[in-house]
């Protein structure tokens, strides 16, 4: 056994090209999700759903990339688990907006149900396979995303109910739904060290 | 609340996986242990205790 084996802390540098590298990631998603959808969504939550739909599939390709170069025999199968979720959220995201122009509504539903418990089954899965910080992340992450969205929903119902401003779709609430779990996410595993 | 998992860990010539590895827990959370960003359920203390021998108390100590 030998202490030497620890991670390596990170310098300015190596922070700085993380920045860099993500941002880049980050740039290329937008592009290609801009270049896919050049005005042929029909609204700014459709618009909204593609960009969580890139940014989760970056987030699952970059996990992916870690898992690879550092894979840890504990928690067994935690980061493939991670990776298998955030991919299929993303199908969740993509298919309402793409999938009715390759078939009927009803088939895309029932698509969408499907994914919806496999997604359910791995998020399960993968709350079993964690250790207990990481089971403490997910907390706070719930926790955080649920204090926000509550208060958020409450103000712009109040707001909705004075004819102040106008209705936004389910569709719409979802996408920022998801927008504000990805920072509370973001938030409780920083607070933890884990980037 | 402060503990002395680096320093058990430095005098064993453990590095972060191997003590991972005895607690079945992640690489991510001894480091989070060690630089105090995260406090052990009891279940774990007990755990960690065992691995080095040693009372909780001799590990973890109030701030």
């Amino acid at each position: 056994m030998n202490a030497s084996l620890d991670a390596p802390r990170p310098t300015f540098l190596r922070k700085a090209g993380m920045v860099v590298l993500l941002a880049g990631l980050g740039g290329a998603f937008g592009y290609g999700a801009a270049t896919l959808t050049d005005g042929s969504l029909a609204s700014w939550e459709d618009e909204l759903a593609v960009v969580m739909a890139a940014a989760m599939i970056g987030v699952g390709l970059i996990t992916a990339f870690i898992v690879a170069r550092r894979p840890a025999d504990i928690p067994r199968g935690c980061g493939i688990l991670q990776v298998v979720v955030m991919l299929l959220a993303a199908a969740m995201f993509l298919l309402p907006v793409f999938g009715p122009a390759l078939a009927s509504p009803d088939v895309v539903f029932g698509a969408v149900l499907l994914l919806v418990a496999v997604q359910s089954a791995a998020n399960l899965m993968l709350w079993r396979t964690a250790d207990e910080m990481l089971r403490r992340v997910m907390l706070e992450t719930s926790a955080l995303a649920f204090w926000a969205l509550q208060l958020g929903l409450f103000i712009y119902a109040a707001a909705e109910r004075l004819g102040l401003v106008g209705t936004v779709t389910a569709w719409g609430l979802m996408g920022i739904l998801m927008g504000v779990y990805f920072i509370a996410s973001a938030i409780a595993a920083a607070r933890r060290g884990l980037h | 609340m402060n503990n002395r998992l680096k320093v058990l860990r430095a005098e064993r010539d453990w590095s972060q996986a191997d003590l991972a590895h005895a607690l079945g827990v992640s690489r991510q959370t001894v480091n989070a242990l060690e630089t105090g960003r995260y406090d052990p359920s009891l279940p774990l203390a007990f755990k960690i205790a065992r691995v080095f021998g040693q009372p909780i108390e001799a590990i973890f100590t109030e701030d």
